[in-house]
């Protein structure tokens, strides 16, 4: 019987918004010491002018968790702890799969400029993005689907990490706190993300 | 008045009206032929109304229902996988050289009072150049900062890093062909160290080689104590089968040999097993002062590049000392085929940017302090050793006969004598010293630098003077005259040829200002520390174009490692409990610790301090 420790892997799920390409995901499996094991990019995703209309505001929900989100995830071979995402609009995912799904906030009192890349323009609930006191903080809008929007957050921090999970999926904050722990104070999770964009950067130049 | 229904409807034109008759009553015809005209309802009305039909089709062919199907669109996935390398964890070195406080160590030892609160930066490992294949490009990219790797490896510092040289890390750690050419005093074998622990700890590499010449031989193994306690190094020496054993222990994963070493043994990198490999390979080979190979039809170029070996690495402050022709045989170690002879100089430099990294202190300005000191520990030639064991046991020797006549008098002379002998060998010349000296002024002199060098006798910089005639050395002690110092001071400092000036401590007084040398070399140390630093301040000064560096020449085992040891220990107390204090501070040995240098009693009488 082998005493080998069994390995541990961490999942990161981002997408970027290329103005001239349209969306592309970007899912970058670590081990624990922060090395790469896979990386998955998907081709440039453009929504036509029927699923624009179609589908609405549910549109984000549908492009970034189940078509672009679940196509990443279902071609990992190593299956993480987590998955980690710095999107709010890709928390959509979980949808599609099993393993918990968390967004990665930005430390306490961090400024985060309000860019369609930038995962914390959220409208909906108040848990996420900016301090809502703060100067800065984005304007809020009010729409009438708003029901339809982002999802609220629990959030929560775990070690130096400031997580949230969906309102709907609360059940996955104590499955990720049981998983992360041993990593939680060493690891940045919000540092891969930076890695994910120079690599799709990359990847998309090669093209 | 009659309704207009009654009217005979044949005669509309024409009508009358009669009274009515009763008695009495005349009757008047009024009838007059009256033509009305019928005008508006009246006239419609009188008509037969023959209401006529016309129909119109309101609804057209049925409409054309258009369905649009919202088909998922499939999202290709490119995908890549990574192999993860198997890191190796090194236990920890039972003998361990590394002394506790960091101001003990030898190497570098730079004042980093601003430097230290410099915020942690973030340094990613880039593709070199070279590396064109796609997924190798993403393998470098995906990689943490080399903080976090360094990190997550639980790899410490005896002193934090400057920014600079984290970039040399990231630079060398990918490359299978670099140099790493950064002036003399940036640290290029704390960053060529450190890339090779990462590799190491990573599992990218798990053998290397590293050749340098001979005197630094022992400080390239004092420096791996200081930067990677935990790696196991071996210093190829011995006879030819010792050392033939040597370079194939499996176990070792650094070995260090000089450069003369490689060429005697040739024949064990040319060796062969029976499938053609070479029998001993590397998987890095790091060529310390690789200007040593410039000479392509030497058997040093030869043998170094006799060796097997998947990465190569060169440093060197001087890439390029005389011709281009330096660089193209270079790089026919690091990448044959890169360079030809006869290239021109730009076309050369765009071929090998990516491979070279070169900072000046200039450059690197804002992360240095003003002032580099840095200890260079030499060994002692074994003709120097000799001498110096001779000496030292008839001095103790005669001390112990002395007994109570012993006096302080005594033991300076000793240590003087000593210490002479840790400068050149009285008999034969050698000095470990010199030859240290000599690589180090190569450098500086090939930047177009200048350099001081102190030392305490003037039978010393006397003889450096001949020695180091090629660099156009100028002498300024007491015994020069009066009238031909200032003249010295001006042809340093004006003369581009003039590279090194060979100064006495105590020539060195108030007023000069040489702030043209950015480089100090004490040859040997005075005890008062203000008198060094007063040395050092000559270079050193407000307004001195750029940083300076110190180098304090130190003979390992002897007299002046001793004596050093305790002066730091007693710099270290003051600066406890003075924290503030200028280091102008009288420091000296008291008579007992003179005599406790050779572990002798001190025979008694007042204490008086040494220096």
């Amino acid at each position: 019987m082998s005493n080998a420790r069994p390995k541990l892997y961490l999942g990161f799920l981002t997408v970027v918004d290329r103005a001239s390409y349209g969306l592309i995901g970007g899912y970058l499996i670590l081990n624990t010491a922060g090395r790469p094991l896979e990386f998955h990019c998907t081709t440039p995703v453009r929504p036509s002018r029927a699923q624009q209309i179609l589908y609405g505001p549910t549109l984000e929900p549908y492009l970034f968790g189940e078509q672009i989100g679940q196509s990443l995830l279902s071609k990992a071979k190593l299956e993480p702890l987590a998955v980690c995402t710095d999107r709010v609009e890709v928390l959509a995912v979980r949808e599609y799969t099993a393993v918990p799904v968390a967004l990665v906030l930005p430390p306490e009192g961090a400024f985060v400029a309000p860019t369609a890349g930038n995962a914390l323009t959220s409208a909906a609930g108040g848990e996420s993005g900016a301090p809502a006191n703060s100067p800065r903080s984005p304007a809020k809008q009010w729409r009438p689907d708003t029901a339809h929007l982002r999802p609220r957050l629990l959030s929560f921090s775990l070690g130096r990490n400031r997580l949230a999970v969906a309102e709907d999926n609360a059940a996955d904050r104590q499955r990720i706190e049981e998983r992360l722990a041993s990593v939680a104070e060493s690891f940045d999770l919000g540092e891969p993300f930076g890695r994910i964009r120079e690599a799709i950067e990359e990847a998309s130049g090669s093209r | 008045m009659p309704n207009a229904r009654d009217l005979p409807r044949d005669r509309p034109d024409v009508w009358s009206w009669h009274a009515p008759g009763p008695t009495g009553v005349s009757t008047l015809d009024l009838s007059l032929h009256v033509e009305p005209l019928v005008l508006g309802w009246n006239r419609a009305l009188s008509r037969v109304e023959e209401p006529t039909v016309d129909s119109v089709r309101l609804i057209e062919p049925p409409l054309e229902v258009i369905s649009v199907k919202v088909v998922p669109p499939s999202v290709p996935v490119r995908s890549f996988t990574f192999p993860e390398p198997a890191p190796l964890d090194f236990p920890a070195q039972a003998d361990s050289t590394v002394p506790a406080s960091p101001k003990g160590i030898a190497g570098w030892t730079a004042k980093r009072d601003a430097a230290a609160t410099r915020p942690a930066s973030s340094t990613r490992i880039k593709p070199p150049g070279d590396v064109i294949k796609l997924a190798d490009r993403l393998q470098y990219l995906l990689q943490p900062s080399l903080e976090s790797l360094l990190a997550q490896r639980s790899l410490e510092f005896p002193l934090r890093p400057f920014a600079y040289q984290m970039e040399g890390v990231a630079f060398l750690y990918p490359r299978h062909a670099a140099i790493l050419a950064d002036e003399m005093g940036l640290g290029k074998t704390m960053q060529a160290i450190t890339a090779i622990r990462l590799l190491l700890r990573c599992g990218e590499v798990r053998s290397v080689a590293l050749i340098c010449p001979k005197p630094l031989v022992s400080n390239w193994q004092r420096e791996f104590s200081l930067w990677a306690p935990e790696i196991p190094v071996l210093a190829i020496e011995g006879d030819q089968a010792q050392r033939r054993w040597q370079w194939r222990l499996p176990t070792i994963p650094v070995k260090i040999a000089n450069y003369e070493l490689l060429h005697r043994d040739r024949e064990v990198f040319e060796s062969r097993d029976a499938s053609g490999r070479a029998e001993v390979r590397f998987d890095l080979v790091v060529l310390d002062e690789s200007q040593r190979i410039k000479n392509r039809s030497s058997v040093t170029h030869q043998a170094a590049c006799a060796i097997s070996r998947r990465r190569s690495w060169a440093l060197t402050g001087t890439p390029v000392e005389n011709t281009p022709e330096d660089l193209v045989a270079i790089f026919e170690f690091l990448l044959p085929g890169l360079l030809s002879s006869g290239m021109k100089p730009r076309r050369m430099g765009r071929a090998v940017r990516d491979y070279v990294l070169r900072r000046t202190q200039d450059q690197v300005l804002a992360d240095l302090p003003p002032k580099l000191v840095r200890d260079a520990e030499v060994e002692l030639t074994p003709e120097q050793q000799t001498s110096y064991r001779l000496a030292e046991d008839e001095g103790v020797l005669r001390l112990t006969e002395l007994g109570e006549s012993a006096a302080i008098q005594h033991v300076f002379e000793l240590v003087l004598r000593l210490k002479q002998i840790c400068n050149f060998d009285s008999a034969t010349g050698a000095s470990s010293k010199l030859e240290r000296l000599v690589a180090d002024l190569d450098e500086v002199a090939a930047s177009g630098r200048k350099a001081l060098v102190f030392s305490q006798w003037v039978e010393t910089l006397q003889r450096l003077a001949r020695h180091l005639a090629c660099f156009g050395p100028l002498e300024y002690h007491g015994r020069v005259p009066a009238h031909r110092r200032e003249p010295i001071l001006r042809q340093f400092r004006d003369d581009p040829r003039c590279h090194v000036l060979l100064m006495s401590y105590a020539a060195g007084g108030l007023g000069l200002n040489l702030q043209c040398a950015s480089y100090v070399f004490l040859f040997d140390r005075w005890w008062n520390p203000a008198v060094e630093d007063q040395a050092i301040h000559r270079a050193h000064r407000i307004g001195a174009d750029g940083p300076v560096t110190v180098t304090r020449f130190l003979a390992v085992g002897t007299i002046e490692e001793r004596i050093n040891r305790i002066l730091e220990e007693k710099r270290e107390l003051f600066e406890t409990i003075f924290p503030d204090a200028a280091h102008s501070c009288r420091l000296g040995l008291s008579g007992e610790e003179l005599f406790g240098l050779f572990d002798l009693k001190f025979p008694g009488g007042p204490i008086n301090k040494a220096a």
